[in-house]
């Protein structure tokens, strides 16, 4: 049979692209990114065993196919010749009602196996012990709580090889986020009213991004999140520094409230873009203003700040008065 | 004869023009065609919508459309397909064909059935014009959770509107469907007589009776959530958010059934046909029919593997989506094995048939990652559960549907479709489909977000993006030929005679297009293909 050339065309297209991409990211896409924690390399494994028994399904159902249209193509017979007249066979379809059964037992078999690896948080006594971080996720941005009061905002720092579970609610005046960072993990959702929980243990230092995964509103897309994994021992050094230096009002705070909170409406530079040009603007040197229109809103801007304690409150304002005010 | 005459009173002369005449038609067959045209036009509409999204995504950080449309054109892009687009066209197909495939006159109730097309076009005019509304069209994506659903704009209690209206029309013609297919079969045509397409048809209007009374329930809620100061579903006043999720899913997940039930109808008519067999385990499909109907059902929360459920909900819903394969599967080696020692004419009808069942296969593997749950919580809302939903979606329900349109279109209009602009349509959306989703499987992996205006530069994300991008026009291309191929014809186009495919069911008994009371008389039904029995019956007449 004369191959369709717009067929050869499409199957050329895809293996090229299948190729390129595998090329270009070691898996390209084929499966999940590279894992870097426990749970997320037991749902990267639970993925291969599918991916395996899909592809030999896949194999056989597409190759009878295309097997069958070649060998049973009409050629030159009469055009409403009758094929084989068959109208069935029961064992036939006891088998091909069994085997599936048997297949989809396997792999919830195998899923259950890996299960436990990837839903157990663990536990708190544990030789490395446990880091809990309450994770709030906001229009549109996270904020992080460390135990010791220190807070973050967008990038959650972390230590190297200690199990970090995460506790994960919005507040009951926003939407519904998801908490996703691909290496790290799968989803959990951030549910206004409910608190949900997940974890990692980040097995080597770098950053890791991800994005919130249900739809949250109009800035949805630019609602990322990091995970900066360090060694264990330079975080502790770091997060105690940080929570003094929080509460001495001498930390970074107000600069990242801005970056991950106001910028992504007033722009990075205090330009103005889906909020007001703040960049000049006399009211952001009026601490007790901004902190009236960051914790009640004003028009289309939400409560941003409802929640934040003192200290990040005035990190923040004072931030934009130092760098907007007019006379700063 | 003059009681007969008597009881058919004159059609008053206002009614005959060529516009008033469609407008107080109850003629099943009319109907179904409004349907069709319908639907064809939310179809365009809606593609649009889909094109303008991927032109914005083609590169990133485009300004293409606004943050605010992305979102008012995802809404409406997702919504309009199924309320608009595969719901009324199964219901035009279904309104054209159910009566002449079981030798009915018309359906069980027309005027009802009337209704229920002027409500659907009613309800479609709301949702098409909300885009004017104060604040643009709904925002929140075709499945509206709240709290988001509750505090934007005018557009969504549109939405609400329109999905009434819809939902309305749509439960009409569900009763209307059951009353027809369980009382007006022709003499002979017991249950394991009927064409397959019918019996989906009956589970299709049965599972709307069943699951869309949750969801008017859950767009009554929501409503009252957002102009009554009720808080069924918001958290700050002690509701559920949720609860909606639930309502939402368990009408949602059997809508996808709903949608693919009668396309696998289709398949199973346009086989045997273009197979010169009779379906292979005429039986067996007809019962994974209602075995699909049935578990589809109880898989819902498959949906909402991410909110925390209890584990073992978790691991039921798990077992309960993988079960629902079974069926699925069976489906897929029954039409194999209906191939098997066949004589296959790859008429355009036959290879969107094909494409049906190669695409399908895909889209119900893929499943299988995201019914483990646990594998779930990595792909779950990404474009991984995009591509996964449009190869079950577009590359089932729509191939599915145009292997029937391209199947009926000479019962419907009397002459015969172009094979070469129909087999090129084929050849370019079945390209172009695989361009554009098959990339959006790796770009979910990749960790792309479904439901984003823009992505930020760099990596493999650019590249798939275009390819996806490249791959829609493709398809829109695809579409511009069929409806060339539509256009050209229905003027030109050849003669169909009565039975141009030699099929098997009472359809083609008739002329074509039908008059409107259908049939002079009926053949004997005595198996599921009363034609070729009657073809047979005439051959060894004529042997004799």
């Amino acid at each position: 049979m004369r191959r369709p050339p717009a067929l050869t065309a499409c199957a050329v297209a895809l293996l090229a692209l299948a190729a390129t991409g595998a090329a270009l990211a070691g898996n390209g896409g084929i499966a999940p990114v590279e894992p870097r924690s426990p749970n997320a390399a037991g749902i990267r494994d639970s993925y291969w065993l599918i991916l395996a028994v899909v592809l030999v399904i896949f194999v056989v159902v597409e190759g009878l196919l295309v097997s069958f249209l070649i060998r049973f193509r009409r050629g030159r017979r009469q055009r409403f010749e009758d094929g084989a007249q068959l109208h069935g066979n029961s064992s036939l379809e006891v088998l091909w009602t069994a085997i599936p059964v048997v297949i989809l037992f396997a792999v919830v078999a195998f899923v259950f196996v890996k299960l436990p690896g990837i839903r157990n948080v663990p536990s708190a006594d544990a030789a490395a012990g446990r880091l809990d971080v309450t994770v709030s996720a906001h229009r549109y941005y996270w904020q992080f709580e460390y135990p010791n009061g220190a807070v973050a905002v967008d990038t959650l720092r972390a230590p190297v090889g200690q199990p970090v579970r995460l506790t994960v609610t919005a507040p009951d005046d926003d939407v519904i986020h998801s908490w996703w960072i691909p290496a790290l993990g799968g989803k959990i959702d951030a549910i206004p009213g409910q608190t949900n929980s997940t974890w990692f243990t980040v097995d080597r230092p770098g950053v890791y991004k991800g994005r919130c995964a249900e739809l949250c509103g109009l800035l949805h897309a630019d609602m990322l999140a990091w995970v900066e994994a360090v060694p264990k021992a330079e975080f502790d050094a770091w997060l105690e520094r940080e929570a003094a230096a929080q509460r001495a009002g001498t930390s970074q705070l107000g600069e990242q409230t801005y970056t991950g909170v106001c910028a992504k409406c007033h722009g990075l530079a205090g330009g103005g873009d889906i909020g007001p040009r703040l960049d000049g603007s006399a009211a952001v040197s009026d601490p007790a203003g901004v902190e009236k229109i960051v914790r009640e809103g004003r028009n289309a801007m939400p409560a941003v700040g409802a929640a934040w304690s003192d200290s990040q409150m005035q990190a923040l304002t004072g931030y934009v008065k130092e760098r907007f005010g007019s006379g700063g | 004869m003059a009681a007969r005459a008597e009881s058919t009173p004159a059609v008053p002369a206002w009614q005959r023009g060529k516009v008033a005449s469609w407008l107080v038609t109850t003629d099943h067959k009319r109907i179904g065609l409004i349907y069709i045209v319908s639907s064809g036009v939310f179809f365009a509409a809606a593609g649009v919508m889909a094109l303008l999204m991927r032109t914005q995504l083609a590169t990133p950080n485009a300004g293409v459309v606004t943050r605010d449309s992305y979102n008012e054109l995802m809404t409406i892009h997702g919504t309009a397909m199924v309320f608009l687009f595969a719901m009324p066209l199964i219901a035009g197909i279904g309104n054209y064909l159910v009566p002449l495939m079981i030798g009915a006159r018309d359906m069980a109730f027309p005027r009802l059935n009337a209704l229920s097309v002027w409500l659907y076009l009613l309800g479609g005019a709301v949702m098409m014009l909300s885009f004017l509304a104060q604040g643009g069209a709904a925002k929140a994506g075709w499945t509206a959770y709240p709290p988001l659903s509750l505090d934007l704009g005018t557009g969504q209690d549109l939405w609400i509107l329109s999905l009434h209206l819809v939902g309305i029309s749509t439960l009409f013609g569900a009763i209307n469907f059951i009353v027809t297919i369980h009382n007006l079969r022709a003499p002979g045509m017991t249950w394991t007589r009927m064409p397959l397409f019918v019996w989906s048809m009956d589970v299709f209007a049965w599972l709307l009776v069943a699951v869309l009374p949750t969801l008017s329930a859950g767009l009554t809620l929501l409503l009252l959530d957002r102009q009554a100061g009720t808080h069924f579903f918001d958290p700050s006043g002690g509701g559920s958010p949720l609860l909606w999720q639930h309502a939402f899913w368990f009408f949602g997940h059997p809508e996808v059934y709903i949608l693919i039930l009668p396309a696998m109808g289709i398949i199973s008519e346009v086989l045997p046909v273009f197979a010169r067999k009779p379906i292979f385990g005429y039986k067996a499909i007809a019962f994974s029919s209602v075995a699909i109907g049935f578990f589809s059902m109880l898989v819902w929360a498959h949906h909402m593997f991410t909110v925390g459920l209890p584990n073992v909900l978790n691991v039921y819903f798990m077992i309960a989506s993988m079960i629902i394969a079974v069926p699925t599967g069976m489906k897929i080696f029954n039409w194999l094995a209906t191939l098997w020692r066949g004589n296959l004419h790859f008429d355009a009808p036959m290879l969107y048939a094909l494409g049906f069942l190669s695409i399908f296969t895909m889209g119900g593997l893929t499943g299988i990652f995201l019914a483990a749950f646990p594998v779930d919580w990595q792909l779950h809302d990404s474009y991984f559960v995009v591509a996964h939903f449009h190869y079950t979606i577009f590359g089932g329900v729509v191939f599915g549907l145009l292997a029937g349109l391209h199947y009926w279109w000479p019962k419907l209009f009397g002459r015969l479709l172009d094979e070469r602009l129909g087999k090129a349509s084929f050849w370019l959306m079945f390209a172009g489909f695989h361009l554009t989703f098959l990339p959006q499987h790796f770009l979910g992996q990749l960790g792309m977000p479904r439901r984003v205006y823009t992505y930020g530069e760099g990596g493999l994300w650019e590249g798939y993006n275009m390819a996806s991008t490249v791959g829609s026009y493709v398809m829109g291309l695809g579409v511009l030929v069929v409806l060339v191929n539509m256009a050209k014809t229905s003027r030109s186009g050849r003669r169909a005679g009565n039975d141009p495919w030699q099929a098997n069911t009472l359809e083609w008994y008739t002329t074509s297009p039908p008059p409107e009371h259908n049939f002079d008389s009926l053949p004997p039904v005595t198996s599921p293909r009363p034609l070729y029995d009657l073809r047979r019956k005439l051959k060894e007449a004529d042997a004799v």
